[in-house]
């Protein structure tokens, strides 16, 4: 079984329709990249996957060793509750474009602040503190910020932060990863860095999801493409087909953009 | 009103006659003293002849019917400001109005920005200590007000002892509470303040000058449910000059003679105070 | 003399900081409330806070004392009693409402002024609304109000003079009532002495307080 299923996803703002039904799914270990042009709803599919956004209809399922979790289900007609939500977020990991650190917490703090705020009230606490500060410092290390953990963020370049931003995201021990435009605010010296932790990732066989614009990372390191516009996934399959090979008009069309195709 | 604005000025033209023609032996001395001065002390020292070179007395006043208060042409009237407006005349200066903070008078004499306090004052210790004061010209009393629904309970001085009071700060009420030995009252900024107090309720009652009570209470007044019951300390009013000024000999001559004619007393019934001026 | 003077100001200074402390210590909360209140998608909520917030910034502070001390009584329901404890209080609710009102808009200002991906930032790492306000939004909001704060704080030391209009007796009162009693004007000027030192060490503490919050940019 799959280990994340999205069933026809409808997303409306008002009168507008921003998503139309969009269904996929995505094996454990695997790399999903989301390509398409600005406006066409990639960024709100990561949202609604995330919660950010309540999703209209459709559904989202996890399939993980815990067993199979219905997190959305549009059909069943009640709203969730914010607690239900948070726990439907633990499954998932964010990496926004602009980063989002807190400015006011090193890169060490921002790691281990989610974990350290969940741990309160457990028996174990100090054990876990303990447990939770080991962890940061290797996931900021496996990032290669091993020697920035007291920094705080306006004292990190753009790269930087976007690395701290992973590590923090993977604190949680997500089941999945999703990036929305992980380079898209950094100078173009400075995406290589992030790039190369995000293929790292893949090669540790974490399950990830990227929207991106960099058409030859998501070729190197996907195992399966998706080109949405106008709401709808247009095309979809392994990256030499979709980037090499597309079948539809529109995906050279927008492939062309970018001097391929 | 505005006959009775024709009818002042009327008065206070016949008064100016009456004082050129009457008595021009004193005013000629007045002049001859005016002129001397300057030769035996320094010229600044005659606040006379300051006033006189300028050519105008500013009186430091508040809105205090009947004293100082205004018409319906925003024209400055009253008893005060009626008999201002002759004793400039006599001065051969004309007169300005200029409305004050009350706790602020002696500040405002010495800094020269007014040459008189001119406003129902009552003349006690600390005023006559501050400024050169005239001879009384009106004599007034500490009235206890309180709510007409209560005030056959109260008419009595010893049964004041249970009321919270209300009382200007610094005024000759406060010092009238005082005397009684009455601990429960609060100084607050103005008479006008301790009445809103005594109608608001957040004071039993309220000690003001007689003169004011007469105007601001009672039927047809705003403050219809207030009456006021016991009268306590009688009490002067003077005019104030600043501290060393010869023109509180000016006013008291005036004054005087201004009385021997009746025209203190024309202008003291015009506004109903006929009965409180006094001569020395 | 000037010890007379100085004993008596002194009195009266006592009352013009206890104004402010209790002040400060009311309208913070009730300032922090009013302005999640105003930016409640609640419509009658959010219009309600700020029909009172209008009213509170738009007129003078001190025809506001003069209504909350009167007004009741004289429509028949005096709250505030006869002593000097009502009048007291009475300052303490028109300076308590006046400044949470300006107090919540500049809360407001600050807590909008975060940007939205640091909430959403908390929200996927799964914490609640609770925490992501006090550990995330809450230290940088503090960080981008401590000017404006400063000088709403400052303002306030000054009005406290203003409660002597419903005879609250603070240290301007004290000052005034020489001229009366002794025909003393200089102690009214002296006052201000008191005033300037104090807002310099407020001027002090919030320079120091703003220095403690550089080590991080928003």
């Amino acid at each position: 079984m799959a280990l994340l299923e999205v069933t026809d996803l409808h997303k409306n703002f008002d009168q507008l329709q921003v998503l139309k039904g969009i269904s996929f799914s995505l094996e454990k270990g695997q790399t999903l990249s989301i390509i398409g042009p600005s406006g066409g709803g990639k960024t709100t599919l990561l949202r609604c996957l995330n919660f950010l956004e309540m999703p209209s209809a459709g559904r989202i399922a996890i399939n993980d060793d815990g067993g199979s979790h219905v997190l959305f289900d549009g059909s069943a007609g009640r709203e969730l509750k914010a607690a239900q939500i948070r726990e439907n977020r633990l499954h998932f990991g964010l990496v926004f474009q602009s980063f989002n650190l807190f400015p006011q917490y090193t890169a060490l703090q921002n790691v281990s602040l989610a974990p350290r705020l969940r741990a309160k009230g457990k028996e174990d606490r100090k054990a876990q503190l303990r447990a939770i500060e080991e962890k940061s410092v290797e996931l900021l290390r496996r990032v290669g910020l091993g020697d920035k953990l007291d920094y705080y963020p306006h004292q990190l370049s753009g790269g930087q932060q976007q690395r701290v931003a992973i590590a923090r995201a993977l604190a949680l021990t997500p089941d999945v990863l999703f990036f929305d435009e992980p380079t898209s605010a950094l100078d173009p010296e400075l995406t290589g860095e992030v790039l190369n932790v995000i293929r790292q990732l893949a090669r540790e066989n974490m399950t990830m999801v990227v929207v991106t614009h960099e058409m030859g990372f998501a070729q190197a390191v996907s195992d399966q493409v998706l080109f949405i516009d106008g709401g709808v996934i247009v095309e979809q399959g392994p990256p030499e087909q979709v980037l090499g090979a597309p079948t539809e008009e529109r995906t050279r069309q927008f492939l062309r953009g970018f001097g391929k195709g | 009103m505005k006959k009775i604005l024709a009818l002042l000025l009327a008065l206070s033209m016949v008064f100016a006659l009456c004082a050129c023609g009457g008595s021009s032996e004193p005013a000629a001395d007045t002049a001859d003293d005016a002129a001397e001065a300057p030769a035996d002390d320094a010229a600044a020292e005659s606040d006379l002849a300051y006033v006189q070179g300028k050519g105008s007395l500013i009186v430091g006043i508040t809105d205090f019917a009947p004293m100082d208060y205004k018409d319906a042409n925003g024209e400055w009237i009253g008893f005060d400001a009626d008999m201002a407006k002759a004793f400039a005349e006599s001065l051969g200066v004309s007169v300005e109005f200029i409305e004050i903070d009350w706790d602020n008078k002696i500040l405002e004499l010495d800094s020269k920005s007014i040459d008189a306090v001119w406003n129902g004052m009552t003349l006690t210790d600390e005023v006559l200590n501050s400024m050169e004061c005239s001879n009384p010209y009106c004599k007034n009393a500490q009235v206890v007000v309180v709510k007409a629904e209560v005030a056959d309970q109260y008419q009595g001085v010893e049964s004041l002892s249970e009321l919270a009071f209300a009382v200007e700060a610094g005024s000759a009420g406060e010092s009238a509470v005082k005397d009684l030995g009455l601990e429960d009252y609060t100084a607050v900024p103005t008479q006008a303040d301790a009445l809103m107090n005594v109608a608001a309720g957040t004071a039993d009652a309220c000690v003001i000058d007689l003169l004011m009570a007469g105007a601001m209470i009672g039927e047809g007044t705003s403050y219809d449910q207030l009456t006021y019951t016991v009268s306590l300390t009688e009490e002067n009013y003077g005019v104030g000059f600043r501290k060393g000024s010869d023109l509180a000999a000016a006013f008291n001559e005036f004054y005087a003679a201004a009385f021997a004619e009746g025209t203190v007393e024309e202008i003291a019934t015009v506004y109903g105070v006929q009965e409180s001026i006094v001569a020395e | 003399m000037f010890q007379t003077v100085v004993m008596s100001l002194n009195e009266g200074f006592v009352k013009s900081l206890e104004i402010f402390a209790l002040t400060l210590l009311g309208a913070i909360p009730l300032g922090l409330i009013m302005s999640f209140g105003s930016m409640s998608s609640f419509k009658p909520l959010s219009g309600f806070v700020r029909t009172v917030v209008w009213i509170f910034r738009g007129s003078p502070l001190m025809i506001q004392l003069l209504l909350i001390y009167y007004a009741p009584g004289m429509l028949g329901y005096n709250i505030w009693g006869t002593g000097s404890s009502g009048r007291f209080a009475a300052a303490m609710a028109a300076f308590i409402l006046n400044y949470a009102c300006y107090f919540s808009e500049i809360f407001r200002g600050g807590i909008e002024s975060i940007p939205r991906g640091q909430k959403e930032a908390g929200q996927v790492l799964g914490m609640t609304g609770t925490q992501i306000f006090f550990k995330v939004t809450l230290l940088q909001v503090i960080k981008r109000i401590v000017p404006p704060m400063g000088n709403e704080i400052i303002t306030l030391v000054k009005d406290t003079s203003l409660v002597r209009v419903i005879s609250v007796y603070e240290v301007m009162w004290n000052g005034q009532a020489f001229i009366k009693s002794s025909g003393l004007i200089w102690p009214l000027f002296f006052t201000a002495v008191y005033y300037l030192a104090f807002n310099g060490l407020l001027t002090i503490l919030f320079g120091w307080l703003e220095k403690k919050l550089d080590y991080f940019k928003v």
